[in-house]
């Protein structure tokens, strides 16, 4: 079986190799552009696959006694084709390789920003434009699934809400920085609600004639003004005009301008009463082992400074990018995958021919393969890149 | 533009409401969105990255921010009823009533993927208890995991803003491809009525394969609609088309003998039946054709006196009267010359006439249909000497006869093993399952035209919606949602949390090298 695996792997190396020289320039230089790539990562001596380790890789289902000389590689010197460095990973926000990988929130002097998580049909989003900003500051970046208000019928950008992962929801809780923003019963009375509203929408009416009415007289003056240059006596003239303005002006109802909320009003956001709802929220466990193992590579990658979001598309769990996705490409596909499950060559294939073809790095992850020294759990990461023969 | 940051703790309420000022000023908003630059592959700590960033963010928030603003004038009115998950308009409806809504009762109603829809895009404004709905308020009453899922939503959202028509799908409404193929009049598909369907690249019904089956014979129908239908409602139907070519021919066998005109005997009499019930008063008895005649004018054997007579008054409807006929120059106008025939022609007449008058007469002297058919095998047999007896014998027989003519077709069937099947094979026999079902009808934007609620036509195409979380369909849901669909394709539209993919399966059958 061993043996039948490695010669597989090499079969796929062979094949792999025989690639036209501009896809290997493109991937050389996406490799060579991006040295510090591979930070936080556990790098071993390269091999053709691209498949590198320092630790056994379980995750292929192959055995470590096996040395990489099988697959025909000399690991003397580093190829620069990859890229690889074997320094220390860069720091990335402070983070040390020695302890795990802090979760990382905004500084804790100031109490954290409580946001209101609303469910609907049991996903959570966020709708007020504060608490999506937080969310952001924290390095969470949901998806936005609704219309853009001034744009609302195209695709390219939607607006509120924000949904967010489940992952990214746990993170919060977690965080004690959510609480639930569904409509519960009680409040201000309704009639009186209803009261106030139409008072509102008078007062509205009332002042936006007024401003209407200015505005009007602005522009008129304006083009009295313009027309009538020099010594021509238009103060009567105009001010008649102005006058019959007055009296002749009408801004019916119809021509007021409303607004559509997007988020509910009403909500209190002082710290007491949030506090209040925080202390009630149940925090829903998560007794799926596969959805156990997301959240962990989650929080490890979070921790690092990465951002993710999800990758259904890309057939992984989770893009990650080094910085904000507004400015940056994602550089990983980050598939999940438990230690004890084997993986047939055919997947691993798949995978890396997905990756390469968006030109991204997949990304094994599984969480319990690392072991620091406080005895705390790490994730063992595995990257498959394309490198053809050298 | 909103109220923000008013988190002095004097303000109780936070909330992102625009002062009449600023609804004022709204009006002089432009209704443009940036362009998003190129996006950098990685981040080295430069200002000038810093600073795109931190443009980009701007932008982000002040569009994400932005509250949705309208003149009430352009609003239409609608109330939520949550009873019934309907939204009714209370004022007139704009451009949309042309493609969305429906009416009842004479009051105009929304379905709350609609309305929900319409108020994002500052269409329609829905009160609940004489209080506006925040978009939020919207989402957490119209979409429920029962009737509308925000997936469902999110699929509905897509499609409409890229300018598709998107209704409900109703399984009971939707005519069977069996009710199309009789082209039934309430039948609102008038595209899906072409019996003669070409092969297309899109997937089709089983309109080509059962015509195929009708086509063959009867026995093979049988068979098939046994096998294949099992106990549906649809092998009523398709029994009853094998009934009326059976009845006939065993009508015709028991009739033929001593009759000459054998075939029609049976529906004479239903005929006869109808007439009778048509005539006024007399003649209750049946007509008997044997004493009425019916000249053959075009024969020249006969010899026919110049006039007919005026047939029997009660025979006649009505008070019409009849006179003589003459019967002349309505022969000269028949072409009564005999075919001239070649002597080869005319030989292979006698030869035809005497092989036809052999085999009537054997084929009259059998009285059953197993009769009839050993006298064919025994003609058969006859014909076919010297056949390699050995090897037709036994109890395992060629598969074809080498003297018999077969299409290439035909033969490759024959010595295939493995049958090629297609989509709806078998389909109607699963039942419907509960975790996958056909939510929308898509139809095409540029048919917004001549768009009719009440006829809509043939859809594009019906959605699926799904999820990456959950399963992959397998062959089981593919079937029976094509089955559902009918001859349109069935797309799954796959939900990642912000994205949708669209999958769609194709039937497809590999071509067969046959040359006809």
């Amino acid at each position: 079986m061993l043996h039948g695996e490695l010669e597989t792997l090499l079969d796929i190396s062979i094949t792999l190799g025989s690639q036209p020289l501009r896809d290997q320039d493109s991937m050389t230089d996406h490799k060579a552009s991006v040295p510090a790539q591979t930070e936080g990562m556990e790098q071993g001596p390269p091999q053709v696959l691209g498949v590198s380790d320092s630790a056994p890789p379980q995750v292929l289902g192959v055995s470590d006694s096996a040395p990489p000389q099988v697959l025909g590689v000399s690991d003397s010197a580093p190829p620069q084709v990859l890229g690889v460095s074997d320094s220390a990973p860069p720091q990335v926000l402070g983070v040390s390789d020695s302890a795990p990988p802090q979760v990382l929130g905004v500084s804790d002097s100031a109490p954290p920003h409580v946001v209101g998580v609303s469910r609907c049909d049991s996903a959570p989003l966020l709708w007020r434009d504060q608490d999506l900003r937080a969310v952001r500051g924290r390095g969470l970046v949901g998806a936005l699934l609704g219309a853009l208000p001034r744009t609302p019928r195209q695709n390219g950008r939607l607006g509120r809400p924000l949904l967010l992962l489940p992952e990214e929801e746990r993170l919060l809780t977690e965080l004690h920085a959510t609480a639930n923003a569904n409509q519960s019963g009680g409040g201000v009375q309704l009639s009186l609600q209803v009261k106030q509203h139409l008072e509102e929408q008078e007062r509205s009416l009332e002042e936006q004639r007024v401003l209407a009415l200015q505005d009007r007289k602005s522009a008129l003056l304006h083009a009295m003004t313009s027309s009538h240059t020099g010594s021509l006596g238009p103060s009567e003239a105009l001010r008649g005009h102005l006058e019959a303005l007055h009296h002749s002006f009408t801004f019916p109802r119809g021509a007021m301008a409303v607004q559509l909320s997007t988020a509910r009003a009403g909500l209190h956001h002082c710290h007491e009463d949030r506090a209040f709802l925080r202390a009630q929220q149940p925090i829903t466990a998560q007794h799926d082992s596969k959805a156990a193992a997301r959240y962990q590579v989650f929080r490890d990658l979070r921790g690092r400074g990465f951002y993710l979001t999800s990758a259904g598309k890309f057939g992984g769990d989770f893009l990650v990018y080094p910085d904000d996705p507004l400015r940056f490409h994602a550089h990983f596909i980050a598939v999940v995958l438990s230690l004890d499950s084997s993986l047939s060559p055919l997947d691993v294939l798949a995978i890396a021919r997905l990756g390469s073809n968006v030109k991204k790095t997949v990304l094994l992850c599984s969480p319990g393969g690392v072991q620091y020294p406080g005895g705390a759990e790490g994730v063992q990461y595995t990257s498959l890149q394309w490198s053809g023969m050298v | 533009m909103a109220d923000q940051n008013k988190t002095d703790t004097d303000s109780k309420f936070y909330n992102e409401v625009l002062s009449p000022s600023e609804l004022f000023a709204a009006r002089s908003r432009s209704h443009k969105i940036p362009v998003r630059g190129q996006k950098d592959f990685f981040p080295d700590d430069s200002d000038e990255q810093r600073q795109r960033l931190e443009q980009s963010l701007n932008e982000h928030w002040s569009l994400i921010s932005e509250e949705r603003v309208e003149k009430l004038g352009n609003l239409v009115k609608a109330t939520w009823i949550p009873s019934e998950h309907i939204v009714e308009l209370q004022s007139p409806a704009g451009k949309f009533w042309q493609t969305m809504g429906f009416s009842a009762g004479g009051k105009q109603f929304l379905f709350p993927e609609e309305a929900l829809y319409l108020m994002e895009c500052g269409n329609v404004q829905v009160f609940y208890q004489e209080l506006p709905l925040s978009i939020q308020d919207g989402y957490e009453k119209f979409l429920y995991s029962s009737t509308l899922r925000l997936q469902e939503y999110q699929v509905f959202g897509h499609l409409k803003r890229l300018g598709y028509l998107v209704h409900r799908f109703h399984p009971s409404s939707e005519t069977s491809s069996y009710a199309k193929q009789l082209n039934l009049p309430q039948s609102r598909d008038r595209a899906g009525k072409q019996l003669k369907r070409k092969r297309s690249a899109s997937p089709t019904a089983t309109s080509s394969h059962t015509e195929a089956q009708e086509e063959s014979t009867a026995d093979r129908m049988e068979e098939d609609t046994c096998g294949q239908e099992g106990q549906e409602d649809k092998k009523l139907p398709e029994s009853h088309l094998t009934i009326s070519p059976e009845t006939s021919s065993t009508q015709t066998a028991t009739a033929s003998p001593g009759n000459k005109g054998g075939v029609r005997t049976w529906w004479m009499l239903d005929d006869v039946g109808e007439r009778s019930d048509h005539q006024p008063a007399s003649a209750a008895s049946r007509w008997d054709f044997s004493s009425i005649s019916f000249p053959d004018l075009g024969s020249s054997r006969e010899r026919l006196s110049s006039c007919l007579v005026s047939p029997d008054p009660s025979l006649l409807p009505g008070a019409l009267a009849v006179g003589v006929c003459d019967v002349d120059p309505w022969r000269t106008r028949i072409n009564l010359r005999d075919v001239k025939m070649s002597s080869k022609e005319q030989m292979r007449e006698e030869e035809k006439r005497r092989h036809r008058s052999d085999k009537d007469r054997e084929v009259r002297r059998c009285s059953n249909w197993a009769e009839y058919r050993q006298l064919m095998e025994r003609r058969q047999g006859r014909r076919s000497k010297g056949r390699a007896t050995h090897l037709w014998d036994g109890e395992v027989t060629p598969l074809h006869d080498p003297r018999q003519p077969i299409p290439t077709g035909e033969l490759l069937d024959k010595i295939s093993v493995i049958k090629s099947t297609h989509l709806l094979e078998g389909a109607s026999r699963l039942q419907a399952s509960d975790e996958w079902r056909i939510s929308f009808n898509v139809y095409q934007p540029d048919t917004v035209a001549d768009f009719k609620k009440s006829n809509p036509g043939k859809p594009y195409t019906r959605m699926c919606v799904c999820s990456f979380d959950g399963p992959v369909p397998d062959l089981r849901a593919i079937k029976q949602l094509a089955f559902q669909s009918g001859d349109v394709p069935v797309v799954f539209a796959v939900v990642d949390y912000g994205d949708i993919s669209f999958y769609t399966f194709k039937d497809f059958q590999l071509p067969t090298d046959v040359f006809p």
